[in-house]
């Protein structure tokens, strides 16, 4: 039932061995240099020698915001994951709770940070406290939904071996399930590096005086498109240097290359379980958000509690235009976030079939693919829109790049799990390429790419509220933004409870269409 | 050490039988006695409910019916003061842990002191001298499963439950082990219990084979094995031997083709 | 200030030693020992702030017995929130994010003007000009979504179908101006403009001000309560403004110079600096300023700020502005 992927999973390595890949490297350069030179009237590219020259110059500026926004991804990083273990670790020790654990954590991840940074900057007041908390917000979920996969990853007879010691779950969580979700951890960590770094630049937009994301604010403010860029360069840089590190620290460490698990399969219960976990987690996060507010004491101005958000959208006079508002703002969202979110899902499994069929491309392609999976949506958001304008398009492809590479990865691994001896069979038939494709290679691709298609929806919600807030000013994210600045709070937490739920319902919606086509296709992954 | 002095326990299953969910017996109401010291084989037709009788004895499944008693104790109380080992079928071994490490694991688990000395005479008593530090992926399927016996004896257990331990290992070593296990068991004083699908292997091991019908399993045939000790392979040959292993065999051929007329039948 | 145990901000924040002091039963009727307060900045640290850089710089706030420290604001920064919860003793707003606020319940009043005019400008290029609101009919303007009521406003004023305008959103960036997207952008006198001059593109901005958009820009915002019971650190902060930006008025250059000396790490540059600061002066100061003292107001700018915010949508009255401390400032 587990996507058990903890033997013989090649990771997908972005080691680049072979001179094509190299090849590839130079040429997207090339072609990078040339449109930087051609480009330079309508300030949208930085050619890599004028980002290189930038860099020579201001290296001293760039060193000391990186290590203030590195050391900020840095704790929240370490928080974050320390609390994906404790989520992890209690879902092990009391398997009922598995559900509500990751139930609510779904719920927070899908916060849309536009409107979780002030709020925090006003709980925090002035400091880290909101860059170092986006950071772990970014991170705890991409750990611990690998993690609580790793923790099932291990043969039932290994349980059986500790219970004949009479040991209990205990033992078992320290000698069996903490090692054997070790790979799962690792693979987690790998994506976490980068969301960390994403969090705490998001978090300087709350009122910081260094870091990276105030330079880039500075740099699209001021026009800098070398700076604007070099920013960009530099955070992708230390984006898949993190990413890197910890696949080479896994490596040292694991037996096995740690596995390409994106997100857990979904599980299926019986309507009554479902219900009453549902029913549970919400009740969870209404007492959680009313209790904060008590307990901290926060001023009834800016906290808006549960009460007060059913108030502003059913009761108050002005409640039918604040649904008008934000309905005609998610609609908008809506426009752009579904197209975006389809055409990246079918361009990333689209692109993996190719590839399947034109090995020799993949070289090129992977590494590139992994590496690009690790942009920060901060400093891609401008530059997509630079390219690509502020209209439609843009935002479009925008929601799709980030919901590409990650799906791209999930389906070039899922492509790569068909058992050799199926293929032995389909060329004892002499079956062709295609026909192996669309029998074998397919089906068994389709548990990871709905592993991916489901965490791309809270990351394609993440993409177009910052599209939306830094670029276009269209939708729910400058709604947001724009809430914030004219303290229509009561507007601010409807939206952030609207957007939450959507986000977590549009997870649960590609959850049940996961779990129909894979009946059909894979019966043995449910 | 105390385990060595008490002697073995006396296993004995009352009205023992399990109804899986979804209606599949798998075990119909078995009375039976293993008896202290001896060391018993089960044999029996490919699912037929042997290793769910297994399991049942080490309180791993929970009976549908009946009960299990080891020396007057129930399987978990055995279990919580390490009277037990079980060797699986699969070997079970933790892959990041090293040969010896598994070893030390087990007494780990079962609080006992953990002697390297006495672990490393069991890896060369299971033929792995050499081996203590690799991991089980660079072991062959019979290594693993001989490392599965070693670290299923290292707790030095009252009672031992073995279930086809030997199916990868190859056949010399197999035969080397079939005349060194018996002797461990007496001088550790276990009760054993061996499911097994080799007819000869059950016969020269055990004090007593067992033959079980096909699902659910019922007893057909209990056979006293009497045979001097220690055993060696040339006994198979031996008169006394070839009879006893073709009495089994034509238990088990009984069981089967009575089993295959109703289902010929549907 | 609230007493509940839990509160963290009675722990953590600057505020703290004032709450221990008042709970205790001494009211701080002079700011003896040094007392640390917060100044909340509307945007990141630039010359934007240089007059508050000045007053720190020059310790005037130390002699006065206060403690200053200027927190930053950010694309995505509260700036009002801060001063509700005490986190900053006063906030730099605008009387239309102000007026906001208060509709929904922040007790504010506005303690003084830095910037006179508003800041809203229409940049365009010289091939392609706008001069005065008329030129806007047929134009495509670059402006974020969020200001269609500015644009709103600055047509009625001056009698403009804003139907005839094209309106293109876009935030935070000139380029879609530069790219020919558009024909003309909304922006802030002091900051596309200037970068657009900086990158060597000629530009002309038409002052939204000087065409009847009349609302008071970074102004001084502080609580009623604040305003009852903190008078002599908020008189202090004041004075120090006061002296800072008179000081910053005098040098613009080295107001700019000191901005990137106290902030190293804000990736500015110097030479946008300088420019940036010399634009701000005519919208800081004026006659009237001139006149009464920096961060002055009269009944008839309160008058017109109220008729510009109702094009707003926003109802305010003249008690949003209280003249009190900064009269206290200006009589010492």
């Amino acid at each position: 039932m587990t996507l058990t992927a903890e033997r013989g999973l090649r990771l997908l390595r972005p080691r680049i061995r072979r001179p094509d890949a190299w090849l590839g490297i130079i040429v997207v350069l090339l072609g990078w240099e040339a449109a930087g030179h051609v480009l330079t009237d309508s300030y949208v590219v930085a050619a890599p020698s004028q980002i290189l020259l930038y860099l020579a110059n201001e290296w001293q500026l760039m060193l000391r915001a990186l290590w203030v926004t590195l050391g900020n991804a840095t704790a929240g990083f370490v928080l974050g994951n320390l609390a994906a273990l404790v989520l992890a670790a209690l879902a092990s020790a009391w398997p009922r709770s598995e559900r509500v654990v990751t139930g609510l954590a779904l719920i927070v991840f899908c916060l849309p940070l536009v409107a979780t940074g002030p709020i925090l900057r006003v709980f925090f007041g002035p400091g880290n406290g909101p860059q170092i908390v986006l950071a772990a917000l970014a991170v705890y979920y991409t750990t611990l939904i690998p993690l609580l996969v790793g923790l099932r990853a291990a043969p039932d007879s290994w349980f059986d071996l500790v219970r004949s010691y009479g040991r209990g779950r205990f033992s078992a969580l320290v000698h069996v399930r903490a090692m054997a979700a070790l790979p799962y951890l690792f693979t987690g960590l790998q994506i976490a590096a980068p969301a960390a770094f994403l969090g705490a630049m998001v978090g300087e937009f709350t009122g910081s005086e260094r870091g990276m994301g105030v330079l880039t604010i500075r740099a699209l403010r001021a026009l800098d498109v070398e700076m604007t860029w070099a920013l960009a360069t530099v955070a992708t840089a230390v984006a898949i240097l993190a990413y890197l590190l910890i696949g080479a620290l896994a490596r040292r460490i694991l037996l096995e290359d740690p596995p390409v698990i994106l997100a857990m399969p979904t599980q299926a219960v019986g309507a009554s379980a479902a219900w009453r976990d549902t029913g549970l987690v919400v009740l969870l996060v209404l007492l959680a958000w009313a209790g904060a507010i008590w307990l901290f004491d926060l001023n009834a101005f800016f906290a808006k509690g549960p009460i007060d958000v059913v108030e502003a959208l059913f009761v108050d006079p002005d409640a039918a235009q604040t649904r008008a508002a934000l309905g005609k703002a998610l609609g908008e969202t809506a426009m752009f976030l579904i197209p975006g979110y389809l055409a990246g899902l079918a361009a990333g499994a689209g692109l993996a079939m190719l590839l399947t069929l034109v090995p020799a491309l993949s070289h090129t392609a992977m590494p590139l693919a992994i590496a690009l999976r690790s942009v920060p949506i901060v400093t891609t958001a401008p530059l997509v829109v630079l390219l690509l304008g502020r209209g439609a398009i843009g935002t479009i492809t925008l929601v799709a790049i980030m919901v590409f590479f990650p799906t791209l990865v999930a389906c070039l691994h899922g492509l790569r799990q068909t058992p050799g001896q199926i293929f032995d069979v389909f060329d004892s038939f002499a079956a062709g390429p295609l026909t192996r494709l669309f029998r074998v290679r397919i089906p068994a691709m389709l548990p990871a790419f709905f592993a991916a298609a489901r965490m791309a929806v809270p990351a394609s919600v993440l993409a177009i509220t910052v599209a939306e807030w830094l670029a276009t000013g269209g939708g729910i994210g400058s709604l947001m933004a724009l809430s914030a600045s004219l303290s229509d709070y009561d507007m601010l937490w409807s939206s952030v409870v609207l957007v939450s739920v959507l986000s977590a319902l549009g997870y649960a919606l590609v959850a049940f269409v996961e779990q129909h086509v894979l009946t059909i296709y894979a019966p043995e992954q449910i | 050490m105390p385990p060595d002095r008490t002697p073995p326990p006396e296993i004995v299953c009352t009205g023992l039988g399990k109804t899986f969910q979804g209606g599949t017996e798998a075990v119909q109401a078995l009375d039976l006695t293993f008896e202290s010291g001896q060391t018993t084989a089960l044999v029996g037709p490919s699912g037929c409910g042997k290793s769910t009788l297994l399991r049942m004895i080490a309180g791993l499944e929970e009976p549908s019916s009946g009960s299990v008693s080891i020396g007057g104790a129930a399987p978990l109380e055995t279990r919580k003061r390490a009277g037990l080992s079980v060797a699986f079928q699969d070997p079970s071994l933790l892959p990041w842990r090293s040969v010896h490490g598994n070893i030390a694991l087990a007494l780990k688990l079962a609080r006992k002191p953990v002697d390297s000395h006495s672990i490393d005479q069991l890896i060369q008593l299971v033929g792995l001298d050499g081996f203590a530090d690799a991991r089980p992926a660079e072991l062959s399927g019979g290594m693993r499963q001989r490392a599965a016996i070693a670290r299923a004896l290292a707790t030095r257990p009252g009672l031992l439950l073995l279930d086809e331990p030997f199916g990868a290992v190859d056949e010399l070593t197999r035969q080397q082990l079939a005349q060194d296990l018996p002797r461990i068991w007496e001088a550790q004083g276990t009760t054993t219990i061996l499911v097994t699908h080799s007819v000869s292997e059950a016969v020269l091991l055990s004090d007593r084979v067992i033959v079980l019908s096909p699902r659910p399993a019922r007893i057909v045939t209990d056979i006293p094995i009497v045979l001097p000790r220690p055993r060696t392979q040339e006994m198979a040959r031996d008169r006394t031997a070839a009879d006893l292993i073709e009495q089994v065999f034509s238990a088990l051929s009984d069981s089967k083709s009575e089993a295959e007329k109703p289902l010929a039948a549907q | 200030m609230t007493h509940t145990p839990l509160s963290r901000r009675n722990f953590l924040t600057a505020g703290a030693a004032v709450a221990g002091v008042s709970a205790l039963g001494f009211k701080p009727t002079l700011v003896q020992a040094q007392t640390t307060v917060s100044l909340q900045l509307s945007w990141l640290h630039s010359s934007q702030f240089a007059g508050s850089y000045i007053a720190l710089n020059r310790g005037w706030w130390t002699e006065a017995g206060l403690e200053v420290s200027l927190l930053p604001g950010g694309p995505n920064a509260p700036v009002e929130p801060p001063v509700v919860s005490g986190t900053a003793l006063v906030g730099i707003s605008a009387a239309d994010y102000t007026a906001a606020a208060v509709a929904e319940g922040a007790p504010f009043k506005i303690l003084g003007v830095a910037m006179q005019k508003n800041p809203f400008v229409i940049a365009s290029l010289p091939a392609n000009p706008v001069n005065e609101p008329a030129d806007l009919v047929g134009k495509r303007i670059g402006m974020a979504l969020a200001n269609t009521p500015v644009l709103q406003a600055l047509c009625s004023l001056n009698g403009v179908d804003i139907n005839g305008i094209d309106i293109v959103p876009t935030q935070y960036s000139a380029q879609p101006l530069l790219a020919g997207e558009v024909d003309c952008l909304l922006c802030w006198e002091t900051d596309l403009p200037v970068a657009m001059t900086m990158q060597g593109v000629d530009n002309l901005t038409m002052l939204m001000a000087d065409h009847g958009y009349s609302v008071h820009s970074q102004t001084y915002i502080a609580t009623e309560d604040t305003l009852a019971n903190r008078r002599a650190e908020l008189v202090a902060l004041m004075s120090g403004e006061v002296r800072g930006w008179e000081a910053y008025r005098a040098d613009t250059d080295a107001a700019a110079a000191l901005t990137l000396e106290m902030y190293p790490d804000a990736g500015l540059d110097l030479e946008t600096q300088k420019l940036q600061a010399a634009r701000q002066v005519p919208l800081m100061f004026s006659d009237l300023t001139d006149a009464n003292g920096f961060g002055w107001w009269t009944d008839e700018t309160v008058a017109a700020n109220i008729e510009t915010l109702a094009l707003l949508g926003r109802t305010v009255t003249p008690d949003l502005w209280d003249r009190s401390i900064l009269e206290e400032v200006h009589a010492a």
